[in-house]
């Protein structure tokens, strides 16, 4: 192996892709508002002033004021906690159980993955939407239920891109080699089948994470999520729809937030995959 | 100028890579005349599909041609307007692509595939093209046209589709068939079937042939000229019997030498150290010398150009002549006498006893099948079944090679691998070391399996792309309890033993090359220092010069430790190298067992007759001079 050293240049590490560091940069600071805030925010986020209503952004209301009069730029800072716990709670549950669910399936095949996949059709075959309501009329509406109940929803779908994924990994010849020195099925399925199949999971998720922000606004607006006057963005964007005309900011201002969030996790997510990926390297 | 089929006049084609342009051909001149075949070869990396490619002008975007020219028929490739080429292209070139079972597309009927051609290039109407398709098919051996026309590519052998494709490729009647790798993917005796049909064609078409292989063996036999290609650059070309026969490159000679020969006696392969080079180094001397050992400092301050030596062939050596005699010996002063085979009283490592193997092949409710008693429905649960394995006893002692061939579906590893209870038998049993696998609990089986380990054939496959080479050697180590700096010294042991050294350890496989992966297979294989190895088709994926270190690596762990081997291959010259003992496998059964010596030369069952008369094989008195 005389020419050997031609490869250790590979082995250096290489920069972080760029979609990662602006990521990281965007929705780093989107946590920080979030956190911040209810003290960031120049107003109470229900405190209405009448004489105000429907105002466009000027330089007391920076995105102006909704039909109540209540600060639009107050409650897109409040509602920001709640959006994004949603988000993200409802993908961590989706995750924790669909992609165990789907290791086990492709893994182990037979009867697991007949009975877990069956389950999944009869899950998948239902409205997202009326899953969701079926969980939530039963009890009382709070924000854990909701996300609960959002990342239940989205269990199907992790569970049938990890299976997909864990079938195509199983027949690869290292999984028979540590058959062929009777490793644990956890071992194999969590440190030699799992590692390989994150990639797509975390764009996956990233995308989840966005859907289930959507939907857990949906559910807001039906009544079964954040309940008003509390603030959220989905919320937000489901009450002002009928000024949509009058007072596009308001909608705009939520719609944007959302926005800049969703592209946030996105580009993060992407450059999470690809930082993570060894066999990327070559080509950065 | 009107003989020449094809004329390679100074190619150079080039690749927008990562860091800049990445040169792949260099300065590449070859001449395919009227009715004669000429053989590339060249390992992987060495740039023969990018040339053939570049003879069709189907080279991808990202290519360029920098210098030279390309002459189908006399006439200039590139420099003909696009319409042009696309009718030399369709009327005087074809080509065959290495795969058959992809090339065809599975949803449509074969018949279909290769009229449609027909209409496009020779303007046929449907009933001529489907009267054509048929003639084209009998004219390639395919004994019922008809049947062959009206099926799907997933209904026909390799062997079949392979046929078809030439079919198609003869369609527009060209002059010139480019044929990339096309038996490559074949089992022996098909290969054989398709080399004389190339050959038949060849005489009543007057057909030129640019054939693109690996295979020495392949080539030696169809070929009348021969293009040796190492890293973009043709090192040697001339008369392939005298090439074979008089190799003048070293590089040529390399590959000779580490072609194991199928014959009883045993000479060590002497592999070519070292891999191709980086693409993108700036070369200074010739492109071989790191890896040859008649390097001398001219070789690396003087770049090599071809010219012709006193037997005819060009080569690019310097010392070609002085070295004309000299065969090539990479391992010198390692000629170690092979330990004989066991005795028949050595210990039984590995004892299969009647073992049996069934698949259940389609779905569940295929196997359901409803039947009328009289008035009475009655459902019955029949799955199809195939015995992949039938009844078969293999005795494997301590230190024995026991090579196991046949034919892709013969079911040799679904045997390997009940052997080590990766597959479980549905009859008989296994035992190892005299205790049976049969209804052992788990942690039985793994103490029992430290003994018995397997080596994969495909080295892209067969380790995990996320963990380091540490991780993969050391898990085996780990799992019997080693832990720390113990377990990180084993390691470097371990790598030390399969010749890679301790700086492998914290790399990832896509840094290594084919076959440093294959020595970290084998190291985490001989981590609990097992007795017994299945070796699945171990070395196939591999280019000869890799393959025969890869050989040579494990003979020697053999006569150091006393291993005995299963060794797995469709390829009987490497089995007959490296066993003691060879069973025959065809349908599920052992159909011949023996020693080695006699099953080369006297075989009993017409089936491993068949198989070695199947062979391609450089010639004995060529190998003679190159080794």
């Amino acid at each position: 192996m005389a020419v050997a050293a031609a490869s250790n240049s590979q082995a250096r590490r290489r920069p972080l892709p760029a979609s990662l560091k602006v990521g990281a940069a965007l929705l780093f600071s989107i946590v920080v508002l979030a956190a911040l805030g209810p003290s960031l925010s120049p107003y109470d986020l229900d405190a209405m002033q009448l004489d105000v209503r429907l105002v466009a952004p000027n330089a007391q209301h920076w995105l102006g004021t909704d039909e109540f009069g209540r600060d639009v730029l107050s409650r897109v800072l409040n509602g920001a906690q709640s959006s994004l716990l949603m988000g993200f709670g409802a993908t961590a549950v989706s995750l924790l159980f669909g992609v165990p669910l789907g290791l086990v399936a492709g893994y182990y095949r037979g009867w697991a993955d007949e009975t877990i996949m069956r389950a999944v059709d009869v899950m998948i075959s239902l409205p997202p939407i009326i899953l969701g309501l079926l969980i939530l009329s039963v009890t009382s509406p709070s924000l854990w239920k909701t996300v609960l109940a959002v990342g239940f929803v989205y269990i199907p779908i992790i569970t049938r891109l990890t299976r997909s994924i864990t079938l195509e990994v199983t027949g690869e010849e290292y999984i028979q080699a540590a058959r062929a020195r009777v490793e644990s099925g956890w071992y194999i399925l969590f440190s030699e089948i799992l590692p390989n199949a994150w990639a797509p999971i975390i764009v996956e998720a990233a995308l989840r994470v966005t859907f289930a922000m959507l939907l857990a606004a949906a559910l807001s607006f039906l009544g079964l999520g954040v309940q008003p006057p509390a603030s959220d963005w989905g919320l937000m964007i489901a009450e002002a729809r009928p000024f949509i005309n009058q007072a596009p900011w308001i909608v705009c201002s939520a719609g944007a937030a959302l926005c800049i969030t969703v592209i946030a996790i996105n580009l993060f997510g992407d450059g999470l995959r690809e930082a993570l990926d060894p066999r990327l390297s070559r080509r950065r | 100028m009107t003989d020449l089929a094809l004329s390679v006049e100074g190619l150079s084609v080039s690749f927008e890579g990562d860091g800049g342009r990445v040169r792949v051909l260099h300065d590449v001149s070859m001449k395919v005349e009227r009715g004669r075949v000429l053989g590339v070869v060249g390992e992987s990396g060495s740039g023969k599909s990018t040339a053939a490619l570049a003879v069709l002008g189907l080279l991808d975007k990202g290519a360029a041609i920098d210098a030279g020219k390309v002459l189908v028929g006399g006439r200039d490739l590139y420099a003909a307007t696009d319409e042009e080429r696309r009718q030399l292209r369709g009327g005087k070139v074809s080509l065959v692509f290495q795969d058959p079972f992809t090339t065809l597309n599975p949803a449509i009927r074969v018949g279909k595939q290769i009229a449609e051609p027909l209409m496009m290039h020779r303007s046929m109407d449907e009933a001529q093209a489907e009267a054509e398709t048929l003639r084209l098919l009998a004219e390639v051996g395919i004994a019922d046209p008809a049947r062959m026309a009206a099926s799907y590519p997933h209904q026909l052998s390799g062997g079949m589709k392979q046929r078809a494709l030439i079919a198609s490729a003869l369609g527009c009647d060209p002059d010139l068939l480019i044929l990339d790798e096309p038996t490559t993917a074949l089992d022996v005796t098909i290969e054989a079937q398709i080399l004389d049909l190339l050959e038949d064609l060849r005489r009543t078409r007057q057909l030129s042939i640019l054939f693109i292989s690996h295979n020495l063996g392949v080539v030696s036999r169809i070929c009348d000229d021969i293009c040796v290609l190492y890293a973009g650059r043709v090192v040697e070309q001339g008369p392939t019997d005298v090439v074979l026969s008089q190799p003048r490159h070293p590089y040529t000679k390399g590959l000779l030498a580490s072609l194991p020969s199928l014959s009883v006696e045993r000479q060590r392969l002497q592999p070519i150290p070292g891999r191709l080079p980086d693409t993108r180094a700036q070369l200074k001397g010739c492109i071989f010398a790191p890896r040859c050992h008649f390097a001398q400092p001219r070789c690396s301050s003087e770049i090599q150009e071809l010219h012709t030596a006193q037997n005819g062939t060009r080569n690019r050596c310097w010392r070609s002549a002085e070295l004309a005699d000299t065969p090539w010996r990479a391992e010198v002063g390692e000629e170690v006498a092979r330990r004989a085979p066991p005795s028949s009283d050595a210990p039984i490592i590995v004892d299969a006893v009647d073992v049996e193997r069934e698949f259940r092949s389609g779905g569940v409710f295929d196997a359901l099948t409803l039947r009328w008693n009289g008035w009475r429905p009655e459902m019955a649960y029949r799955p199809r079944v195939v015995n992949a394995v039938d009844h078969v006893s293999l005795t494997i002692r301590e230190g024995e090679i026991v090579g196991l061939v046949g034919e892709s579906g013969s079911g040799k590893t679904t045997l390997g691998r009940c052997m080590i209870d990766l597959v479980s038998p549905t009859g008989g049993e296994v035992r190892i070391e005299g205790q049976t696998l049969l209804s052992a609990s788990r942690s039985r089986k793994r103490t029992l399996l430290r003994n018995a380990q397997i080596i994969f054939q495909n080295p892209d496959s067969s380790l995990n792309p996320r963990k380091t080479v540490r991780e993969i050697v050391g898990r085996p180590l780990a799992q019997i309890g080693l832990g720390g700096a113990e377990r990180d010294k084993r390691v470097d042991e371990l790598l030390e033993l399969v010749r890679l050294g301790s700086r492998y350890a914290e790399r990832y496989p896509h840094q290594m090359s084919g076959g440093e992966k294959q020595r970290v297979g084998i190291a985490r294989a001989l981590a609990t220092k097992p007795k017994f190895i299945v070796c699945d088709e171990a070395v196939s994926a591999l280019d000869v010069s890799v393959q025969a270190s890869i050989l040579n690596l494990l003979v020697d762990l053999r006569d150091e430790f006393g291993l005995a081997y299963l060794f797995i291959t469709h390829d009987l010259s490497v089995v007959s190298y490296i066993a003691d003992r060879i069973c025959v496998m065809k349908n599920g059964k052992l159909v011949e067992q023996g020693r080695t010596e006699d099953i080369l030369e006297a075989p009993q069952h017409p089936y491993t007759a068949a198989l070695l008369a199947a062979v391609p094989r450089v010639n004995q008195h060529r190998r003679a001079a190159g080794a």
